[in-house]
C-alpha cells in the first residue's frame, strides 16, 4: 500500500503505542468487534459528554473530539474512556498539535477523562515533536507491511476488543 | 452478548419510543432494540420502511421464514463494517482455482471430521456405527487429492449419504425414520427437522458474517454468483453436525419432540409451531453452551465460536495464518 492509500491519523498514533498488530488492522478498516462492551462503552462516553462543545472538527486526516474556548484561550480536546493507556492518548494529542502546527495553529490540547472527572493540559515542545515525528514514521513502516506481527499475548489483550481475532 | 429474537405468532412490527415493538391479539410487547442482533420472523409479521430504516441504524439483521418454517430470506441492511482490503482478498481466493480449492477443501475437511466426532460418539455408547466411520474415514481419505469443486462436492456428499444412514442406528425411534435426505420440501419428520436445524445454522451463520468484514455474497465451496448469499453454507457445513444434528438427537432421544409435533402439507412434512418452538429453544440453548477456548484462554459460547470461525478465514484471506478448520473434541 502507498502513503496516498493509508493516511496516518490519531487512532492510529495510538495504537502504535498499544499494539502494532492492531496499527496494521485498523489501517485496512479491519476494525474490532463493535458490540465489546468496551467499546459499547467508549462510544457512548464519547456520544454522551461535553454536548455543549464542538465535536468531531475534521482537518485533513485529523478528527479533533472536541474544540473549547474563546480566541486566544482555545484549545483541542480528545476524550478517553479512562486514563488507563494515558502515554498514548497524549501522544495521540500531540499528534493532533503537530498536525495544527503544519497549519499554522499554534493551540493548546487538553485530555478528557469524564469518568474520572479529570482533564490534563498538553503542550506540544520539542521532545514531542520528536516523539510524534517518530510515531509517524513507526505507523507507516508497521502499515506498508504485508502481514501484521503475530499476536503476542499481554495483560492489554484481556480487555481488547481484537482478542478474539487474534487468537481466533 | 446480544440475543437472537424469534417471533411466531402474527403481528406488526414497528419502531415506537426508539426501540422494537411488536403488536400482536395479545396486546403490545416492547423489545429492547440494544439487545438484539437479529430477529427471526416466522409467523406472519406487517413491517414499514420506517421499521426498515432503524433496523439498518441500529445494525439488526431479519430473517424470515414461510408459513412451513422453510427460510425465505433476509433483510441485510447496509454493510455497515467496510474493509476495501478484505474484499479485495475473498474475491482474489475466489477468483484463483487453487486458492479457492484449497478453502473449500478445508470446509469439506472440518464437515467431515465433525461429522466424524458425532459418530465416534455414538460408538462409545455402543451404538453400531463402526462400519459407517470405517466408510466415511476411505471417503474422506479421498479429499486430499480432489482437483475440482464438482468432485470435493461429489465426496462430500457421499459422506454425507453414508452419515446420514447411520441416524435409524443413532436414534432408533420406528417414530422417525431416516429414509433418504429429501428437502424442498422435506418427505418425512426426521427430514423435516434436519431441513429446519440447517436453515437454522445458515441464518446464524449469516447473522455472525455480518459482523464481520467479510461479504456473504462470496462462497468458495458453494459457488458465488454475487447475487444470492453463499458464505453462510460454507461455515454452517462444519456446523451442522456438532450443532443441528446434536440438537435432533437431543430432541428425539429425550423424546421431547412426538409425532404431533408435525404436520403434513402438500408433498412434504414440516414442524408445527409448537415443535418449531420447541427445535428453537434447545437450538438456542445450544449456540449459547460454553466451552474454553485454548488460545483465548476464556469460555466462549458456540455461537462465539462461529464468529472465530470466520475471523480464522479472515486471517487466512489476509495470508496470516491457514485456516484451519474447528473441529469438536468430543
Amino acid at each position: 500500500m502507498t502513503d496516498h492509500d493509508l493516511p496516518v491519523n490519531g487512532t492510529l498514533i495510538w495504537y502504535y503505542t498499544v499494539c502494532h498488530r492492531q496499527v496494521w488492522l485498523m489501517a485496512r478498516h479491519l476494525t474490532p468487534d463493535e458490540q465489546d462492551d468496551n467499546v459499547v462503552l467508549g462510544r457512548f462516553i464519547h456520544e454522551s459528554t461535553y454536548q455543549r462543545d464542538k465535536h468531531e472538527i475534521l482537518i485533513g486526516n485529523i478528527k479533533i473530539d472536541l474544540v473549547r474556548g474563546a480566541k486566544g484561550s482555545a484549545l483541542v480536546g480528545e476524550i478517553k474512556k479512562s486514563s488507563r493507556s494515558e502515554a498514548s492518548a497524549r501522544l495521540q494529542l500531540k499528534y493532533y498539535l503537530y498536525v495544527l502546527k503544519q497549519y499554522g495553529v499554534d493551540i493548546k490540547g487538553m485530555l478528557f477523562f469524564p469518568e474520572e472527572k479529570r482533564n490534563e493540559e498538553i503542550v506540544l515542545d520539542e521532545e514531542g515533536i520528536r516523539e510524534v515525528e517518530n510515531a509517524i514514521a513507526g505507523v507507516k513502516r508497521i502499515v506498508s507491511m504485508p502481514a501484521p506481527d503475530p499476536p503476542v499475548k499481554t495483560r492489554r489483550c484481556n480487555h481488547c476488543a481484537y482478542a478474539e481475532f487474534c487468537w481466533a | 452478548m446480544k440475543k437472537s429474537i424469534y417471533i411466531f405468532k402474527d403481528g406488526q412490527l414497528k419502531r415506537e419510543s426508539n426501540t422494537l415493538c411488536l403488536i400482536t391479539e395479545e396486546g403490545k410487547r416492547f423489545l429492547p432494540i440494544e439487545d438484539i442482533s437479529e430477529v427471526h420472523i416466522l409467523g406472519e409479521m406487517d413491517l414499514n420502511k420506517r421499521l426498515l430504516e432503524f433496523l439498518a441504524e441500529k445494525e439488526v439483521i431479519l430473517h424470515f421464514y414461510n408459513h412451513y418454517g422453510y427460510y425465505t430470506g433476509t433483510y441485510y441492511p447496509r454493510q455497515h463494517l467496510n474493509s476495501g482490503f478484505m474484499i479485495v482478498k475473498q474475491v482474489e481466493h475466489y477468483t484463483d482455482p487453487v486458492r479457492r480449492l484449497e478453502l473449500a477443501r478445508s470446509f469439506v475437511t472440518g464437515a467431515y471430521k465433525n461429522i466424524r466426532q458425532v459418530l465416534v460418539y455414538y460408538e462409545r455408547r455402543e451404538k453400531q456405527v463402526g462400519a459407517t466411520i470405517a466408510h466415511i474415514d476411505d471417503l474422506g481419505s479421498a479429499l486430499e487429492s480432489t482437483s475440482t469443486i464438482e468432485q470435493l462436492m461429489a465426496v462430500e456428499g457421499n459422506i454425507r449419504d453414508a452419515y446420514y444412514g447411520s441416524f435409524d442406528t443413532i436414534i432408533g425411534d420406528p417414530d422417525f425414520p431416516f429414509v433418504e435426505r429429501s428437502k424442498r420440501p422435506p418427505g418425512n419428520e426426521l427430514n423435516a427437522l434436519i431441513s429446519f436445524g440447517n436453515s437454522l445454522m445458515y441464518t446464524t451463520t449469516l447473522s455472525e458474517i455480518y459482523r464481520t468484514h467479510l461479504d456473504p455474497r462470496i462462497g468458495f465451496l458453494h459457488a458465488s454468483n454475487f447475487r444470492r448469499f453463499s458464505l453462510q453454507l460454507d461455515v454452517a457445513e462444519i456446523f451442522k453436525p456438532i450443532i443441528v444434528d446434536r440438537v435432533i438427537f437431543t430432541l428425539l432421544g429425550k423424546h421431547m419432540l412426538k409425532k404431533t409435533d408435525f404436520e403434513k402439507h402438500l408433498n412434504g412434512m414440516a414442524l408445527t409451531q409448537k415443535g418449531r418452538t420447541t427445535f428453537i429453544k434447545e437450538f438456542e440453548q445450544k449456540m449459547l453452551t460454553t466451552l474454553k477456548h485454548r488460545d483465548l484462554g476464556r469460555e466462549v459460547t458456540y455461537r462465539r465460536l462461529v464468529r472465530m470461525e470466520l475471523y480464522k478465514l479472515e486471517k487466512h484471506l489476509m495470508g496470516e495464518r491457514k485456516y484451519e478448520p474447528f473441529v469438536a473434541r468430543w
